[in-house]
């Protein structure tokens, strides 16, 4: 930094000791430039070498969202690998849905993403389409990452422009979930599958009467049920590269919740605004806000730990051929990762040994390995993990195929979905005009 | 004179020591002292290039680019002026957001400032007790921008809140005002006036300084309270009003936690407390647009100093510095 004159060169005698001083001085500030250096390089030595001893230390950083349920599960499954492979240990790190994502795009633009980590349909193809998730085809052909026993659609929704992105972690389906307890407390029937939305409106607005609570949350501003009801009309949410609907879809979409509304079958705007949060805890049917909840299927256990009330859980309304098979979650691996062999190894074991899929049961859905989801199904004693088999068990014979993975966007074009729809429910809006505003800004987030 | 030199002998001798002293400092000393105060200042100049001013620089030249948080630097493709054209052509919530923050900040700062003003009034004089006071009411900005403190609000001014029991015990039949797109923005403006500790304690310091002569003579002259406060109050009071507004009006103008706790970081309901920062949050690290977030920070980094020059330029029209007229 200071040009290094021998500062002896022509001082009289008499300032030795400042001589001293200032070399001091400037050994100190060498050592605060250096200082960060070091520690900087050091940071950025972390990632060791990859290895071709199979037997190396390694340890793999895997990052996932969800409740403590799912991580008490994903701990054991964890360790029962680390049991069968001394040598790789795990930095595990998870954290509840909302602001998961925002962390996971940190890590990655930091170059620090984590080894493996839990992805879902809404960011998979944003991550795919930047090759920040592994290309796992190449495991795939070497037979190192199994997919053999899943079901072809499953394994395909993980497949991004011909990239293996992302392993499917789970099958699962929307699920409209009720207040059982209520129900029968005030003998009321039981919605059923299979109802219109119309009689299920019906049905909400006479359950609201007899018990004061509202029938069912207002999903109007739920892009999965938005989803649902579009492909009941013969649309859907995406089609190739463009939106699989209209304006007037929307419109149509909108009026009917605004009837519902009006018929009191749902509860006021502000506590649908608190429904419409991804919070499972917030759901108005285990805060007894709401007589149901528009949520997915393999949400039940964690939704049942936080209320006391029976539930039961049947399809969307309208023709359930409608709904799909979804991957409810997957396990990617960072494409910069220097321990991909092992990353991968890990997935395969997760997703295809027996044991490991007894351990996580069908927290994030059904088990993607159909000989596991068996297994699974057979000893499972958790009495919600066994409804929610039994549900998706009942309601996978009369699914249809599967959509088209969201495009890149897509996280916009749900929270555009949620303004808008709010805009009709606090009635600043009419149908029409907010339902022309949503399709111009979906249109806007996709381009 | 004997008797005032005789005990202190050491005087001389100090100026001695002072004089050898620096005589012995070379024209280099200078060079010597700056030294030594960089390296005492170079854990913050560190710190401050670190984690300030090359972010800063970067995203400046990010702003130019398309960068999407999860592409390499070395990647991000140059857009030129694309990210600025669209922010003032092609993007309403944009100019939604810069509504709602003006909106917040014309209304919250004047009032909070007004309130600070206020209080400090009533603390200044010599009651019993008036140090607690003084710290009871400093005690809300110290809990700052915490999330806790966002929590509670929440909590307290939801529908079955707080603040809607204490108005049912009056007949008064409350709103959800959270969760009211009509009322959650002025439910963060109480949040942030009730904060008004710190630029209390500013002017409580400032109405110390105001000399008692003044509203002695004043009184002499037979001026009432109110002319007293409009005529040396407010005159001598000026700097340090200048002082918080310019503060307070950078700091409103920069909310972010309290909006984003209230409204699970969504902006809503209806993005009625979606704040410029807020805004520029979600479109960097959800819709992962972080070139244009960039661009978004720099408008905003102008507009702000633009707003500074502003007070800057009309501060002496009306800002009294009374050591400046010959004091």
């Amino acid at each position: 930094m200071h040009p290094a004159t021998p500062p002896t060169a022509n001082a009289p005698a008499a300032r030795g000791h400042r001589t001293l001083h200032r070399r001091g001085l400037l050994r100190i500030t060498a050592a605060m430039v250096a200082l960060p250096l070091v520690l900087g390089a050091t940071a950025c030595g972390g990632d060791e070498e990859p290895s071709t001893d199979p037997n190396a230390k390694v340890e793999l950083s895997i990052f996932w969202w969800g409740g403590e349920a799912r991580a008490k599960l994903t701990e054991e499954a964890l360790a029962l690998y680390t049991a069968k492979h001394p040598n790789v240990t795990f930095k595990k790190t998870w954290q509840a849905n909302q602001g998961y994502f925002d962390k996971l795009a940190t890590l990655t633009a930091g170059g620090d993403a984590p080894d493996i980590f839990q992805i879902d349909d809404n960011y998979l193809t944003e991550y795919a389409s930047r090759n920040t998730t592994l290309d796992l085809t190449k495991y795939k052909d070497e037979g190192k990452l199994d997919v053999s026993k899943f079901p072809k659609s499953l394994y395909e929704y993980g497949v991004v422009d011909g990239k293996f992105a992302g392993v499917a972690f789970g099958e699962n389906t929307q699920g409209l979930v009720y207040n059982k307890s209520l129900l029968q407390k005030h003998s009321l029937p039981e919605p059923t599958t299979g109802m219109t939305w119309e009689a299920f409106i019906a049905w909400a607005a006479n359950a609201s009467k007899v018990t004061k609570v509202p029938g069912t949350m207002d999903p109007s501003a739920d892009y999965k049920a938005l989803w649902v009801w579009l492909r009941q009309q013969g649309k859907d949410l995406y089609k190739g590269k463009e939106l699989g609907f209209t304006a007037d879809d929307v419109t149509k979409w909108f009026e009917l919740w605004k009837g519902a509304r009006d018929q009191g079958a749902t509860p006021t705007a502000d506590v649908i605004h608190e429904g419409n949060a991804t919070d499972i805890t917030k759901q108005l049917v285990v805060t007894g806000k709401a007589g149901t909840s528009f949520v997915w299927a393999n949400q039940m256990p964690e939704l049942k730990k936080n209320t006391k009330d029976e539930l039961g859980v049947i399809a969307y309304p309208g023709d359930p051929s409608a709904q799909w098979a979804r991957a409810s979650m997957y396990f990617s691996v960072f494409g910069k990762s220097k321990k991909a062999d092992v990353a991968v190894d890990v997935i395969n074991f997760l997703a295809n040994d027996p044991e490991a899929g007894k351990v996580l049961g069908t927290d994030r859905g059904l088990p993607s390995n159909l000989d596991v989801r068996k297994t699974v199904s057979d000893s499972v004693n958790d009495p919600a993990m066994k409804q929610s088999i039994q549900v998706s068990n009942d309601l996978g014979t009369k699914f249809g195929p599967s959509p088209q993975v969201p495009l890149k966007g897509h996280s916009k074009v749900r929270s555009e979905l949620i303004k808008f729809a709010e805009e009709v429910q606090y009635g600043r809006q009419q149908p029409a005009q907010a339902a022309a505003a949503y399709f111009e800004a979906a249109k806007a987030a996709i381009a | 004179m004997a008797l005032t030199t005789a005990p202190n002998p050491t005087p001389p001798a100090r100026e001695t020591v002072r004089a050898s002293a620096k005589s012995r400092r070379p024209g280099r000393t200078r060079h010597g002292e700056g030294l030594a105060g960089y390296v005492f200042l170079s854990p913050w100049l560190l710190g401050l290039m670190a984690v300030t001013a090359i972010p800063m620089l970067l995203s400046l030249y990010l702003s130019f680019t398309n960068y999407d948080i999860l592409t390499d630097l070395s990647d991000v493709e140059w857009v030129g002026l694309a990210n600025y054209e669209r922010m003032f052509t092609a993007d309403p919530s944009y100019w939604h957001a810069v509504q709602v923050t003006l909106s917040f900040g014309l209304i919250a700062v004047p009032l909070k400032l007004a309130a600070a003003l206020g209080v400090a009034l009533l603390l200044n004089r010599a009651w019993r007790g008036v140090g607690l006071f003084r710290g009871l009411f400093y005690l809300p900005s110290l809990l700052g921008g915490s999330v806790a403190l966002a929590i509670v609000w929440v909590s307290m001014f939801n529908r079955d809140g707080a603040f809607n029991s204490f108005l049912s015990l009056f007949g008064i039949e409350g709103k959800p005002w959270v969760n009211d797109p009509d009322w959650s923005l002025e439910t963060l403006m109480v949040l942030a006036i009730w904060q008004f500790g710190a630029p209390m304690v500013i002017f409580l310091a400032g109405l110390k300084q105001v000399p008692t002569e003044l509203y002695e003579a004043a009184a002499v002259d037979g001026a009432n309270k109110l002319r007293q406060f409009l005529n040396i109050t407010l005159p001598m009071l000026s700097p340090v009003i200048f002082f918080n507004l310019v503060l307070e009006t950078i700091n409103g103008f920069q909310g972010f936690t309290a909006a984003f706790v209230l409204s699970n970081g969504t902006g809503g309901p209806v993005d009625s407390t979606l704040m410029y920062t807020l805004n520029l949050y979600i479109t960097g690290f959800t819709e992962l647009e972080m070139g244009y977030a960039s661009a978004m920070a720099w408008v905003f980094l102008v507009a702000i100093a633009l707003i500074t020059v502003v007070f800057f330029s009309t501060g002496r029209f009306w800002v009294h510095y009374s050591d400046g007229d010959g004091n």
